[in-house]
């Protein structure tokens, strides 16, 4: 037995050692134009497994790995903590590193306007944005409600009898997403009764009736409108989805809503990247998303094609940013 | 019938030959990182789903299932031998299984654990068989409203959790509040006692806790008291052959619990730890002995290990029949069904059967090779107490470390985990009792969050808890919980 606990502490020891071996030393010579990995390429995911976060950046690499688009190895490494922040730090302390990419989406905008992160898409260098979600705005089966238009005219005349419920905190995507929308409809924003249940029982309230309104993103809803238990009475997209169920949500725009909220989700570097490690990174996911492959995950996970690189997805970044100062401005939750 | 003819092509499943193997592959590694103390069913769960990618989805989802309830299983080791509990669902384990393993009689201990889990499991199997979909309306009766009521009904055990001094007891439990408010503050947002380190945006983790308060203020008494042979060195493991007498003492517990637990599982959020506290209270409360509780009562033991495996049955109903996640764990376990390609939810039943009916199936299996599996190990596993004294505290220190730095990878946790070894060892040296702390944080968060979702819902008035029947008989239950002890000594005194 003694012998086994021997062999058992020295495994231990080389988990440890295993775990703890950061990368080392930063490759200097990247004079030439051309630029290619010499290494892995560590792609954080920042938060824990499981979530959108970390299936987007598994599956883009196992993608990446099984179609040869990059011959090094791309692990995924979870920094899971303060809704991103924690992983943006860390990322933020990979100045300049070529071998470091994470995924992010709205909260990377929300999370620092709400003052919980020092680091915003700013302080990255933002590389390619693969795809869009949209959100899901849901009511019981049997709710009086039939349109967005319905339910926002009752929530005119008596905010304090409709509770809006989502995962994520205040004035963080579930709440604003439903707040913009609102608001383009003429809702008093501030008199919005929003909870949040960050252990996901949102449905739980939905369904017993503790709650009027579910506001998630649009896969989350599909089953149980399936089995007839809730109704989606609008979904924050300009055109209607494609696929069985998806297809029969009604959109804002078509209510007459002039509003929209994608949930964008890409992958940014650190700050001062190479200008040759970006320019390397972008042709790569342009083959991802291009590559029958990767048309095949979207398709498994409900995900839509949103492609935007460069100084595009910069100007698309900033524009989102001022759209949300000014909401949360108007909540008072800006920092 | 056709609920009949479902199961029956369940156990075709369950009892294939690849079935067989995939329900042991997955108990098997369940129930070994189950006994790390540190790595519970969430890391084992995450640690497989790789290893599923391209495998066929009723035997994968089988061998999910089984690494979930095995590392249920499994989890109480580390509790009993080493007061080092790594899954919540065991904290109340190690209050009767350390003192049992002190007084060598682990053997026993782990014996008596590994068969209330098997009888807890087995039964509410059953149960989960029998009532699933009738139960499903049952999972989504508890709102907001409910949930506070079930955490306050939870936080009377307070005062049966003290040995000693109550007001000890109850500093101890504002400490436990006190602590779980820190971090992001779900209803507004706003960033409590994080003192602007982003570490702590998150909160603490029950993990850092649990180990910090448990397993390292443990590691500081035995240096401490290193002279003080006569106690703790013992090297006895004793037999791990129950007597007549020990398996009737069992008998009432594992019964009772067997269904209060899976009744308390199915309900999402509540899960195997409050079924755990829950058990153990309401043996203690009704025990004939109850001065026995704390000081190694079999029934101490029986009680919690039979409610957490049968509240991990429970947890199925809601995931199964709704597709809605109770836990952390089950949402982990529905990101596996996605990885899949199969969307868990209300007509799970009728689209899938065979993946429905193949996994509670296969529980039935799955808890026979836990018991086959882990009884023959008991003297094997409970020579841990035989490895020499410093080699045994490294070993506890480096699990320690290790688990809480699975968490999130993040070198701050690992202070947070001394600082609150330190904690824990203070508080044992002036006799503040751990369990009270490690209570009042796993209810206060969700408890706190319950009680202000139900406040924003109700404008603020409290009128809406006489309103909710459910909530109200909770609330009443938890008031006679606690008048019941004073009610009963009034009685008793005039006799006497």
């Amino acid at each position: 037995m003694k012998k086994v606990f021997v062999i058992l502490t020295i495994l231990t020891l080389l988990i440890v050692s295993a775990c703890s071996s950061k990368s080392t030393g930063e490759d200097a010579g990247a004079e030439d134009k051309k630029w290619s990995p010499e290494k892995p390429i560590e792609v954080v995911a920042p938060a824990g497994p499981g979530g959108g976060w970390d299936t987007t950046a598994r599956m883009v690499t196992q993608v990446f790995e099984e179609e040869n688009l990059i011959d090094k190895r791309m692990p995924v490494v979870n920094k899971a903590g303060g809704g991103g922040a924690v992983g943006w730090a860390y990322i933020a302390g990979q100045k300049s590193s070529n071998h470091h990419l994470f995924v992010s989406s709205p909260p990377l905008i929300l999370v620092p306007l709400n003052g919980q992160s020092q680091y915003s898409h700013e302080d990255f260098t933002p590389i390619a944005n693969m795809i869009a979600d949209y959100g899901a705005f849901a009511v019981k089966a049997d709710s009086k409600w039939n349109t967005l238009t319905d339910l926002f005219e009752d929530m005119k005349t008596d905010p304090t009898k409709i509770s809006v419920i989502g995962t994520s905190s205040p004035g963080s995507m579930d709440h604003m997403q439903f707040i913009k929308i609102a608001q383009a409809a003429g809702v008093d924003v501030k008199k919005v009764k929003y909870l949040s249940d960050p252990d996901g029982g949102g449905m739980t309230a939905l369904l017993n009736g503790s709650v009027e309104v579910y506001s998630t993103g649009v896969a989350e809803t599909v089953e149980q409108v399936r089995a007839g238990k809730i109704k989606v009475l609008g979904i924050t997209a300009e055109e209607r989805l494609e696929g069985e169920v998806l297809s029969d949500f009604p959109t804002t725009v078509e209510q007459g809503i002039d509003e929209t909220f994608i949930n964008w989700r890409g992958f940014f570097g650190p700050a001062d990247m190479d200008p040759a490690a970006v320019e390397y990174y972008t042709a790569k996911f342009q083959e991802l998303n291009d590559s029958g492959a990767w048309d095949e995950m979207r398709k498994k996970y409900g995900w839509n094609e949103m492609f935007i690189t460069g100084d595009d997805y910069k100007d698309f970044l900033n524009k989102e940013r001022e759209e949300m100062q000014v909401l949360l401005d108007e909540l008072g939750l800006a920092k | 019938m056709e609920a009949f003819q479902g199961l029956m092509s369940g156990f075709q499943i369950a009892f294939s030959l690849s079935g067989i193997i995939f329900i042991f592959i997955g108990v098997f590694v369940g129930t070994f990182i189950g006994m790390m103390p540190g790595l519970g069913p969430i890391s084992a769960i995450a640690i497989m789903i790789p290893v599923t990618y391209n495998m066929d989805p009723a035997l994968a989802l089988v061998m999910m299932a089984g690494v979930y309830y095995g590392a249920i299983f499994g989890g109480s080791t580390s509790s009993i031998l080493l007061n080092a509990p790594g899954v919540a669902g065991t904290v109340a384990t190690s209050f009767d299984g350390y003192p049992m393993a002190q007084q060598g009689k682990a053997g026993k201990a782990l014996a008596i654990a590994a068969i209330s889990s098997f009888v807890g499991g087995t039964i509410s199997v059953v149960l989960l068989m029998m009532f699933s979909p009738l139960l499903a309306s049952v999972a989504i009766s508890f709102g907001p409203a409910e949930y506070f009521a079930l955490m306050l009904l939870g936080l009377t055990a307070i005062s049966s959790l003290s040995e000693g001094s109550t007001i000890k007891a109850f500093i101890s439990a504002i400490l436990g509040f006190m602590v779980v408010t820190i971090g992001i503050d779900s209803q507004t947002g706003t960033a409590r006692f994080t003192f602007g380190n982003a570490n702590l945006l998150e909160g603490i983790d029950f993990l850092v806790i649990a180990l910090g308060l448990f397993a390292l203020a443990e590691v500081c008494m035995l240096i401490f008291n290193r002279k003080d042979t006569s106690v703790s060195d013992n090297k006895n493991l004793g037999s791990m052959k129950l007597s007549k007498n020990d398996i009737k003492e069992m008998a009432g517990p594992m019964g009772r619990q067997s269904f209060l637990g899976f009744i308390i599982g199915v309900l999402p959020g509540a899960g195997a730890t409050i079924a755990s506290f829950i058990a153990y209270i309401t043996e203690k409360k009704i025990a004939k002995n109850p001065e026995e509780f704390g000081k190694g009562s079999i029934k101490g033991v029986a009680a919690p290990e039979t409610a957490n495996n049968a509240a991990t049955s429970g947890a199925f109903v809601p995931l199964l029949s709704l597709g809605i996640p109770g836990s952390g764990t089950t949402a982990v376990l529905l990101g596996a069904f996605l990885v899949l390609g199969i969307q868990p939810g209300p007509l799970l039943v009728q689209d899938h059967p065979d993946i429905f009916w193949g996994i509670i199936a296969s529980m039935y299996v799955g808890n026979l090779f836990l018991l086959i599996l882990n009884l023959p190990l008991v003297p094997y596993i409970s020579k841990v107490l035989r490895i020499p004294r410093p080699m045994l505290i490294s070993l506890v220190i480096i699990f320690s470390l290790i688990g809480v730095y699975a968490l999130s990878f993040n070198t701050f946790d690992l202070y947070l985990l001394l600082a609150f070894g330190v904690i824990g060892f203070l508080m044992r040296i002036f006799s503040f009792p751990a369990p009270p702390f490690i209570l009042a944080f796993i209810l206060g968060g969700m408890m706190e969050q319950a009680l202000r979702q139900t406040m924003t819902i109700s404008n603020g008035n409290l009128y809406i808890f006489f309103t909710k029947p459910i909530a109200l008989s909770l609330i009443i239950l938890s008031l006679l919980s606690i008048l019941f002890p004073i009610i009963k000594n009034r009685i008793k005194k005039p006799v006497g």
